[in-house]
């Protein structure tokens, strides 16, 4: 059907912009969880004030601002990248929570092997923390992938030209909304499924790996 | 600073938009929380007439991006033959989806209970009936009102893409201020912190209720 | 409910055999839990239920008031006879519960109820007792079991002796004709097990029809008069205890019961 072909053509760019800000999250988390627990307190207080602001504000305020707010001369966000922007900040204050979930979900004793052992702290969050920690988050970290994926839908309203602005398109067109409209739920659908079963073998995998 | 008496000035008509989406956030617990519980009992049934129906509910609740449901409610159902004004798609759409999402945590919730308790309401001759309303339910619920404020606060930030519909809530009166007199960052930063304002405390209120309940057992 | 028909003997022995189980099979998967249990339990009596882990005692416990449901036999309380080769209606399965009272090895009260409430609620609900006439029975029971001063309290204020305590006035406040027991000391230190079963004992001297799982062996020996030994979801043993403890018939159970006296 044309109403197939014309949302699947929109699939490019919503799996586009998931993974730019997908990526983007995830490097900058780093940051800010070494921010959250960093020693001096000003930091600290910086960042969870940070974090705390980017989740309670909704993610399409967040994207008006970086599209029709930010302009520095006549410079402008491009709507694809205010929103990879905007996804990829929210995105890095939810990855950080999941982080710093995971790493509390590591076994103390592990810190303290790694001390006994006189190792550096670099060199124990590098090769012992981090890849039990990683383990730990990703079925997490896959769950909210598929989550963002579902918010990606939100670019539209910027005029990002995924599924849902092409579903959208198609009915102010004249199309029947009931059945563009299915189409366009069932494509989001289908498209988390890789991500859902992934998931749920990470999971299953993890909790071998960690059984005792 | 400027802003300042620019937010003064655009601070009574957000406070209108803040106002809707408030309702509409309120609107879809009210109606939601209740279908939630019951498609949680839904999803476990042993008939299959009752599973299924409610497990696709769920789903699709649970699968399809928000924004999709909104705009199924409002261009979509016409073309079915209900005509919704914006505002109850809206709050229809939501309502889908604090059913979808509180189902999964109410069932959680309620399979929280220690099956040994279940067994001594059987042992005492207690109906199933009474053993979910006076063992299950009192225990699950209070276990699973952390989560529930969270999707609160989640449905609270979704009203904002009502905007998409022209429900005239916060986002809504914030764009229109922009887009009068291009003043965007100003009216769309009071407008985020408005919202901040109501999910920030919420959200801390979550943990503090986790930590009591989990302090309890 | 069927009453029992037959010869004149088992008609006799019906009216002081307060349970009987005849034949009671029960398979988890490829596992066979119970293999052809017979049992008989008179009115009045304590009977001890011993043997090592994985024999099928607390199963067997548990098809008496089915929490279990044996794949086939007969259960007989106080002359009514269940056949569970075939479904069990509502009604059958609600007065049965109603006769059978049971404590559980951890205890199960309802966390988020007082302990007055916890005693309460289930003859309200089951028995269509009125709130007062409710509390003032539980708080007679609560009297009896020596812990009349946590009636508003919660479980999880008192120990776990009391918990368990407090657990066989819930049973009790039903007015049951038969206490079933499941390892009612198994979780406690030693010290709060013999509260309990000092409660236990008292219950049995006023004539209580009891079956006990239990590690006690004392109390197998001191309290039960009748004792049954288990292996392998099999009886093996099934008499007098004091006959049984000295001079057992099987090669198992002289097994069995040196390792654990020798503890």
């Amino acid at each position: 059907m044309d109403v197939l072909r014309a949302l699947v053509s929109g699939v490019p760019l919503t799996l586009g912009v998931t993974a730019c800000a997908f990526v983007l999250g995830a490097v900058l988390a780093v940051p800010v969880l070494l921010m959250l627990r960093s020693r001096v307190l000003g930091v600290r207080v910086l960042a969870r004030v940070a974090v705390d602001l980017v989740r309670g504000i909704p993610p399409v305020v967040w994207l008006f601002i970086l599209y029709f707010g930010v302009t520095f001369g006549g410079w402008q966000f491009s709507a694809f990248n205010a929103a990879v922007v905007g996804l990829g900040i929210i995105s890095a204050a939810y990855l950080t929570e999941i982080y710093r979930g995971a790493l509390r979900g590591i076994h103390v004793g592990q810190w303290e092997a790694g001390q006994a052992l006189g190792l550096s702290g670099m060199t124990m969050f590098r090769s012992i923390i981090g890849p039990q920690a990683w383990r730990i988050a990703l079925p997490t970290v896959a769950t909210y992938a598929i989550s963002l994926l579902k918010d990606s839908s939100i670019a539209s309203v910027i005029g990002v030209t995924d599924v849902m602005f092409n579903a959208t398109a198609e009915t102010r067109q004249g199309e029947n909304g009931l059945v563009v409209l299915g189409i366009a739920a069932a494509v989001y659908i289908v498209l988390s499924v890789p991500l859902a079963v992934v998931s749920r073998m990470l999971d299953a995998r993890m909790r071998a790996a960690v059984a005792r | 600073m400027s802003w300042l008496t620019s937010w003064g000035d655009y601070f009574p008509q957000l406070l209108d938009g803040l106002k809707v989406s408030l309702l509409l956030t309120g609107g879809a617990l009210v109606v939601g929380l209740p279908l939630g519980l019951l498609l949680a009992l839904g999803v476990q049934a042993k008939r299959r007439v009752l599973r299924f129906p409610a497990l696709l509910v769920v789903e699709v609740g649970r699968g399809a991006p928000a924004l999709v449901i909104l705009q199924f409610a409002y261009f979509g159902l016409p073309a079915a033959g209900l005509v919704l004004s914006a505002y109850a798609a809206a709050t229809a759409a939501l309502v889908w989806g604090v059913a979808a999402y509180t189902s999964e945590i109410f069932r959680a919730g309620l399979n929280a209970v220690p099956a040994g308790e279940l067994e001594a309401a059987d042992a005492l001759g207690m109906t199933r009936r009474d053993r979910l309303r006076f063992v299950v339910m009192p225990q699950g619920l209070r276990i699973a009102l952390p989560a529930l404020i969270g999707i609160a606060i989640l449905i609270f930030q979704s009203t904002a893409l009502a905007y998409s519909i022209a429900v005239r809530e916060l986002l809504s009166q914030a764009y229109s201020i922009g887009s009068s007199n291009f003043d965007y960052l100003s009216v769309l930063t009071l407008a985020g912190l408005m919202y901040a304002a109501v999910s920030i405390p919420a959200t801390w209120l979550t943990i503090g209720l986790e930590r009591r309940i989990t302090a309890r057992s | 409910m069927t009453a029992t028909t037959g010869p004149d003997e088992r008609q006799d022995m019906s009216r002081t055999s307060m349970v009987r189980l005849e034949a009671i099979a029960k398979a988890y998967g490829d596992h066979q839990v119970l293999t052809d249990v017979s049992l008989s339990v008179a009115s009045g009596s304590v009977t001890a239920l011993i043997g090592p882990s994985g024999a099928g005692k607390s199963t067997l416990l548990r098809c008496i008031n089915l929490l279990e449901r044996p794949d086939s036999g007969t259960i007989e309380v106080d002359g009514d006879l269940l056949d569970l080769g075939h479904r069990v209606p509502a009604k059958d399965l609600a007065a049965l519960r109603r006769r059978v009272g049971m404590v559980f090895q951890s205890f199960n009260l309802f966390p988020h109820l007082t302990v007055l409430r916890n005693i309460s609620l289930p003859q309200e609900r089951v028995l269509g007792r009125s709130r007062s006439e409710a509390d003032a029975r539980s708080r007679e029971l609560l009297e009896r079991v020596g812990l009349a001063d946590k009636a508003e309290q919660h479980p999880s204020r008192c120990s776990g002796g009391q918990q368990q305590r407090i657990a066989i006035a819930r049973a009790l406040a039903l007015d049951p004709q038969v206490m079933l027991f499941d390892e009612p000391t198994s979780a406690l230190d030693p010290e709060l097990g013999l509260e309990v079963l000092a409660v236990m004992r008292e219950l049995a001297a006023e004539g209580m029809t009891m079956i006990v799982v239990t590690h006690e062996m004392q109390f197998a020996r001191d309290v039960s008069d009748h004792l049954v030994v288990m292996a392998d979801g099999r009886i093996i043993e099934d008499g007098d205890p004091r006959q049984i403890m000295s001079d057992p018939t099987h090669e198992r159970t002289r097994q069995f019961l040196r390792a654990v006296l020798e503890r």
